[in-house]
């Protein structure tokens, strides 16, 4: 297996990008709304630095990854209708754009809200902004509009996914297995 | 007529007398006793909570200075009232939570006092001084022995900036109980600092 992608698979760091983010991302979304549901306490807070360094790590692979995207070789569509490329297509874009501004528009609740946090308890984030209560519901909302809207693509992306294992019975899935 | 003369001469000698020494004493200040008070509006009162050892800024929006001065320009008085509901850390969620039973216990609780009567002379170069205020601060209805160092900064006559800095423990006072007690998360030292400016009220 290779380690770049070529027109038929996925290479394998684009593989290993693409499982990694996807494991912390089913991490991240539960995580996220039972830290939200919890009342204020210190286990409270501990939900929050785990959310938010999962958070920042997802950013950190996601530009990683765009990079090696964008400097790489994108295997060929797998054969389908235009509307069901298109689609396809529009889905990746944006789950990309959402894996970027779920992570940033959580930063900017967290520095909005006058609240420090050492990522997994070693590295210090930089605030992104001053406090800003009105910032702060601004980013919120985005954060929560972002996580649906996320919710929904990444049940389609599965779904469709399965569909091209199961039923189409093409290797949609297989050429990002390993 | 010589005695009448010479007789308002005395008078008009003493009354030139009496304006030199009412103008000096006008104008050098520091022989006078002078009562002094915070100008809010160029004030502040400000504290850092910490979370996992980075620090949460805060401050009291509402709290008031009061400071006397004896003839040698020495304080012998300082008053410093906090209304603790104003504390302000950015955020509403915080500003909600801190007035809460475990933290400053507002309800019972609104203001806390410093008194201090008894000051140490750290430095002193005319008008100016560093000074620490060994006093007493009741805080959530707990007095503790506090001192609290302060520099006094002439800027004219009836202005001075006094600021300074100070650490607390957040447990001495029983602030943050429970399950924030430990100081794990929620740190146990708290700075405090403040940049004031004292007005004399004796114009």
């Amino acid at each position: 297996m290779s380690l770049k992608n070529t027109t038929e698979q996925w290479g394998w760091l684009s593989k290993l990008f693409h499982w990694t983010t996807a494991l912390v991302i089913f991490i991240q979304i539960p995580l996220g709304f039972y830290a939200d549901s919890l009342k204020l306490s210190p286990f409270k807070l501990d939900i929050f630095v785990w959310h938010k360094s999962l958070g920042m790590l997802v950013l950190l692979l996601v530009i990683v990854r765009l990079l090696w995207r964008i400097k790489n070789t994108i295997p060929a569509a797998i054969p389908g209708t235009a509307l069901e490329q298109l689609l396809a297509k529009l889905a990746q874009g944006a789950m990309y754009i959402l894996m970027l501004a779920l992570p940033l528009s959580g930063w900017l609740v967290s520095s909005a809200a006058n609240f420090p946090v050492k990522l997994f308890w070693l590295i210090p984030l930089p605030a992104i902004s001053g406090p800003d209560e009105a910032l702060k519901s601004l980013a919120s909302e985005v954060h929560e509009i972002c996580v649906f809207v996320l919710i929904i693509i990444l049940v389609t992306h599965i779904g469709a996914a399965l569909w091209h294992h199961l039923r189409l019975r093409d290797n949609a899935l297989k050429r990002m297995w390993f | 007529m010589d005695i009448i003369q010479t007789g308002q001469n005395r008078l008009l000698a003493l009354l030139a007398k009496l304006s030199i020494a009412l103008a000096a004493a006008l104008l050098w200040q520091p022989l006078l006793a002078a009562d002094w008070q915070s100008e809010s509006e160029n004030s502040q009162l400000n504290f850092a909570a910490s979370f996992q050892n980075l620090p949460i800024d805060g401050r009291f929006n509402q709290f008031s200075v009061k400071y006397t001065t004896d003839q040698a320009a020495l304080p012998v008085n300082l008053q410093v009232m906090v209304s603790v509901a104003s504390a302000d850390m950015g955020n509403m969620e915080f500003n909600d939570e801190i007035q809460a039973l475990d933290w400053f216990n507002v309800a019972d609780h609104s203001t806390a006092i410093f008194t201090s009567q008894q000051f140490e002379i750290v430095s002193q170069n005319k008008a100016d001084a560093d000074y620490i205020a060994h006093g007493k601060l009741q805080l959530k209805g707990i007095e503790q022995a506090v001192a609290v160092p302060f520099s006094w900064r002439q800027i004219n006559h009836n202005q001075v900036a006094m600021n300074g800095e100070l650490r607390l423990n957040r447990s001495d006072f029983g602030i943050g109980q429970g399950e924030w007690a430990t100081g794990e998360q929620i740190g146990l030292a708290v700075r405090v600092w403040f940049n004031v400016r004292m007005l004399s009220s004796n114009d």
